[in-house]
């Protein structure tokens, strides 16, 4: 099998629905996209149907102009928070709330927060009273635990293969903690996932424009499950917990 | 043809199920990847001579999988021995050197006089590279003019300094395997570095195939428009992902190809 055949595969596999793609541009690295339209097209060449998007802006500098950047596109908007100013942080989950947004996302590696702070457990706390699906950046091992007993509906979107046990085992008995699987890539990581904790615990992640979406279309385009559980973990069970109509 | 230059035979600490021979040949199947070099975990992890020798025990004589000689740095006497003992047998290609494991930085005195050694000896040498280290195998290549060595992952996210160190010293190879893929790597490297230094190698079977495949595939570089030519790659772009998929391993390490 040439290469070429193997990136002809590619292009069989439809996505439809990725949960992590981010509009906006890091200061310090080369290859954002601050156009939405731009966006949506190296989302189309990555035969990705629809997105989850989150904004740099608010991540980076303003949580109320960054969300609105999003909010005014056509792609499913994901609400940012500041974990370094929680008082506000807390005025935008009302604020979100009320716009009718279902999922924030936290940037704590980008904020230089860790899961002990007191801010991350309480807008934790608060965005899951507010029934937000939250879109978890961090190391798994230790963010897994701000969410833990509070009914939380996660998504880790940094979910490396080297931490998949830690993941389980708080799976098992976090019945609303789910996984990209964008670094789910070692030989069995996938697999393992759906023999123990079920397939609907995997939803499809990219990081578009940061990173190449052929790691994770090719992981799952080559992957030992069945059609049907491929198309789960391709967008089905994004767009059900996001509340997206197919 | 594919030819993976970074593989592994063996299990893993981490949560995965993967250390039989099988396990190796059917994640090439996944992927059509014809031939692999592949190092002994526990050779690479914790003993050297011990994973050396059930790596020759366990090499099947089936062409698709060939054999580094791990070598610890700190057991120079013992890697002698194991390169004597296994190099060029037909199924032992290279060697394999892990300077994170051996505490052996590539600087050091004891990974200087190992790549001395293999040097002697015409041996091709795997070595992990991350960050700027990339620059120091560069130097080593530079200071032994019959060195010819592989930097593994091409320096992870430090491929700025592989493709510096690359563009030093035409006998650094380099390979992309890396379980992060951010975008631009690929494309990065191959714009500046002469693709007769560039191979293909995966962490096989500690990372899938896919994160280096999906990598240098989301390059662009195996572009699917346009005719097909007898190795499914056409012109100058062709000739540059034949080369980076199995013509320089080949001739690397005199791999049978026909």
């Amino acid at each position: 099998m040439p290469f070429r055949q193997i990136a002809a595969q590619l292009g069989e596999l439809r996505i439809t629905f990725d949960v992590d793609a981010l509009l906006g541009a890091y200061p310090g690295k080369d290859g954002g996209i601050t156009d939405s339209g731009e966006l949506g097209a190296a989302l189309r060449e990555a035969n990705t149907t629809a997105a989850a998007v989150a904004s740099l802006r608010a991540a980076l500098f303003d949580v109320h102009s960054g969300n609105d950047e999003v909010l005014a596109t056509d792609f499913t908007p994901v609400g940012g928070l500041d974990l370094r100013d929680a008082l506000g942080a807390e005025r935008e989950l009302d604020r979100l709330a009320e716009l009718g947004v279902r999922a924030i996302r936290l940037f704590p590696d980008e904020q230089h927060a860790e899961p002990d702070f007191p801010a991350v457990r309480h807008l934790v706390r608060r965005a899951t009273e507010l029934g937000f699906v939250v879109l978890s950046g961090g190391d798994v091992r230790r963010f897994w635990k701000p969410y833990a007993g509070l009914g939380a509906t996660v998504v880790f979107l940094d979910t490396h293969f080297y931490h998949l046990g830690d993941f389980l085992i708080a799976a098992r008995e976090e019945m609303g903690f789910h996984t990209s699987t964008r670094l789910l890539n070692s030989p069995d990581a996938v697999e393992t996932v759906a023999s123990s904790v079920g397939v609907e615990r995997m939803v499809y992640g990219s990081r578009t424009p940061y990173a190449e979406s052929a790691v994770p279309r090719l992981r799952l385009a080559r992957c030992g499950l069945s059609a049907s559980d491929v198309a789960l973990i391709a967008g089905t069970t994004a767009r059900r917990l996001l509340g997206v109509d197919a | 043809m594919i030819i993976d230059v970074h593989g592994h035979w063996g299990p893993w600490f981490f949560t995965m199920e993967v250390g039989s021979v099988e396990t190796n040949l059917a994640v090439m199947d996944r992927y059509g990847i014809d031939m692999a070099i592949v190092s002994a975990t526990e050779a690479v992890c914790y003993d050297a001579p011990a994973g050396n020798r059930a790596l020759a025990d366990a090499l099947p004589s089936s062409g698709r999988l060939y054999g580094y000689v791990t070598v610890n740095p700190r057991q120079l006497d013992a890697a002698s021995r194991d390169l004597a003992r296994y190099f060029g047998d037909g199924r032992f290609v290279g060697a394999k050197l892990h300077t994170d494991y051996t505490e052996s930085p590539i600087t050091s005195p004891q990974t200087q006089d190992a790549l001395t050694m293999l040097a002697e000896l015409d041996c091709p040498v795997l070595v992990h590279t991350w960050g700027r280290t990339v620059l120091d195998l560069a130097q080593s290549c530079v200071d032994r003019p019959r060195l010819r060595a592989i930097a593994g992952h091409m320096g992870a996210d430090g491929y700025p300094y592989a493709i510096e160190a690359a563009q030093s010293c035409d006998r650094l190879y380099l390979e992309p395997s890396w379980s992060q893929a951010p975008a631009g790597r690929i494309s990065s490297v191959l714009a500046a570095v002469d693709d007769r230094q560039l191979l293909f190698g995966t962490d096989s079977t500690l990372i899938d195939p896919a994160s280096a495949l999906g990598a240098v595939l989301g390059s662009g570089l195996f572009d699917t428009a346009g005719p097909v030519g007898s190795a499914g790659l056409t012109g100058p772009a062709g000739l540059t992902a034949e080369r980076l998929a199995w013509r320089n391993a080949a001739s690397l390490f005199d791999l049978p190809t026909s």
